[in-house]
């Protein structure tokens, strides 16, 4: 057997080495004579289509001084093949691409705009609204709450919302950390902290990340029907809200403002995110690096812009407007609340025609208007 | 002190992956993790040429600039290390990296990132030199022994360089002299000499 294997081996690399000799030969010969039987058919080839003739005159040429054969053993400029996929025997995504080159942008919009003017977003909005709370103060009740309450927000609409919230807040925490992190914490926490720190957060990120998605698919099926845009709507974003005239324009369950918070941020924003997150989520769906790192910038600057928008929404539901907070953690507001902030609503719900319902001491003034 | 660097001679590289397989083989590297692998350009063309990429510790190095957690160093000879302990396998490094060195082994579900692997250029890890902590986590410390990577100590063909680049750029230039041909050492122009037009104005 080890005989009969060694000798077919042998011959067959006797017969590869006649092969390379004889073609070798042929091709010498050809080059220089174009006459004898191996270079015929070649030749022969060559007349009948000619068409077949540009391959070898489009070869490149050597340089000057070069003693390489014209359109042979010519090395490739490498720029022309690097970013290409060329061979690789190792398997994998993109192992076969001998340069990147997206990746240097990447890195430079990164850690250049995103990270500055992120940054800078980042401390001016809080900012902002603070100044704004220093100068108007909360948004207070003109009339005395009349002790009477309306359901505004049932549980499962309350669950959404905080579930949502507060993974929000797990994401942009975490998510932060990541992005300044590096220039923030690890100067006070030194490496090995910190280091520990990010892992967790990535962590956090990673799983929490998911639950976000779920929350945000729900809260938009439980909250979608109330969000419609209605021509009153616009004559309330055309008036800031009455917030330049001191006096409220009429809104139904949701005002123009809060719409408007609907659709760009958790529609819009949300699917954005959601989107760019998952790409980064997971590695085994073997994404090119170029999509996983422009999906981490659209991630990142569309999360600093959710951050934002999301700061103004806490402002304006905790301490910019007095009996707000109240209703989402709750899911009652006073009537007063309801008549002064969101007028047509309050109408609705006092006609009946609203889903949500007065209760408590409220039922049985339902006779008494 | 000498600026360590790689030159793969692609007028001498014959595929053969001796230094691949060195490489796995002095650092018992995880299967699945590369730190250095062989791409043939115009493979079966006129013009065929194969090149041997691995981590080319780049003077202003992407991976360094990106990490969150800032686990990357230098070392004097100019050779980008990494702290496995810090590692949080985000894998941004791997989204900069421009010659596809870091590597990442399985760690969980999903694809998730285990801590970051590359070329090492044989020289360690922040452990202390020859510790089972420093093998099991970046493989054996041979510039620490006095030798020079594997890889190119292994390569048949001297294809592969690696050492002090004054010294290898000077050997490659005279390969060049002498054969007239392939005088781009590929990869340089990326890794060492990309200058600031990229980073201007821009921290880092």
């Amino acid at each position: 057997m080890k005989t009969s294997w060694w000798r077919s081996r042998q011959t067959s690399w006797r017969l590869l080495a006649g092969l390379v000799v004889s073609s070798g030969l042929s091709l010498g010969v050809s080059a220089q004579t174009a006459a004898p039987a191996a270079a015929a058919p070649a030749a022969a080839t060559k007349a009948a289509a000619p068409e077949a003739a540009p391959a070898a005159t489009t070869a490149p040429a050597p340089p000057a001084g070069s003693t390489a054969q014209p359109g042979w053993n010519v090395p490739p400029k490498w720029s022309d093949v690097e970013l290409k996929p060329q061979y690789a025997s190792v398997p994998g995504r993109e192992m076969n691409v001998l340069l990147e080159d997206k990746g240097q942008w990447w890195r430079t919009v990164r850690n250049g705009p995103v990270t500055f003017y992120g940054g800078i977003l980042m401390l001016v909005v809080p900012a902002l609204l603070l100044a704004f709370f220093a100068v108007k103060g909360p948004f207070k009740l003109h009339s005395a709450p009349s002790g009477r309450l309306i359901e505004r927000f049932n549980s499962a609409e309350r669950m959404v919302h905080w579930t949502m919230a507060l993974s929000f807040v797990a994401l942009a925490v975490s998510g932060l950390i990541l992005l300044f992190g590096k220039y923030l914490l690890l100067p006070v926490f030194g490496a090995s902290v910190f280091a520990w720190t990010a892992q967790v957060m990535k962590a956090v990120h990673n799983f929490i990340g998911p639950l976000f998605i779920f929350s945000l698919a729900a809260f938009f099926f439980l909250y979608v029907r109330d969000n419609f845009f209605k021509s009153h709507d616009f004559i309330w974003l055309s008036k800031f809200g009455g917030l330049l005239s001191d006096k409220e324009i009429p809104s139904g369950r949701f005002n123009g403002g809060e719409k408007v918070w609907f659709w760009l941020s958790i529609v819009v924003l949300g699917i954005v995110i959601s989107a760019s997150g998952l790409i980064l989520l997971f590695p085994n769906w073997d994404s090119t690096r170029e999509l996983m790192a422009e999906a981490n910038l659209v991630h990142g600057v569309i999360a600093i812009l959710f951050m934002a928008a999301s700061l103004a929404h806490i402002y304006m539901g905790t301490i910019g407007t007095q009996g707000a907070y109240q209703g989402m953690r709750e899911g009652y507001v006073d009537e007063t609340w309801a008549k002064e902030h969101h007028e047509m609503w309050y109408n609705d719900v006092r006609a009946g025609k609203a889903v949500q319902k007065p209760v408590g001491a409220a039922q049985p003034a339902a006779g008494d208007d | 002190m000498a600026r360590m660097k790689f030159i793969c001679d692609a007028e001498r590289c014959i595929e053969c992956n001796g230094c691949a397989t060195a490489c796995k083989n002095e650092h018992e590297v995880p299967w699945g993790v590369n730190r250095r692998r062989l791409i043939t350009v115009n493979d079966g063309k006129p013009g065929e040429r194969s090149m041997s990429v691995a981590c080319m510790h780049c003077s202003d190095a992407p991976c360094m600039a990106v990490c969150p957690v800032d686990c990357f160093y230098k070392t004097e000879e100019g050779v980008v290390l990494h702290d496995k302990d810090l590692c949080i396998g985000c894998g941004y490094c791997f989204y900069a990296c421009p010659f596809g060195a870091p590597q990442f082994p399985q760690a969980g579900a999903f694809g998730l990132r285990g801590k970051m692997d590359k070329c090492t250029f044989c020289a360690g890890g922040p452990e202390e030199n020859h510790s089972k902590a420093e093998f099991t986590k970046y493989g054996r410390n041979r510039i620490a022994e006095g030798k020079l990577p594997a890889c190119a100590e292994m390569c048949s063909t001297k294809a592969l360089l690696a050492g002090d680049g004054a010294v290898i750029e000077s050997i490659y230039k005279t390969r060049v002299q002498r054969r007239g041909k392939g005088d781009e050492i590929w990869g340089w122009a990326m890794a060492y000499k990309r200058g600031d037009a990229l980073a201007s104005g821009v921290k880092s």
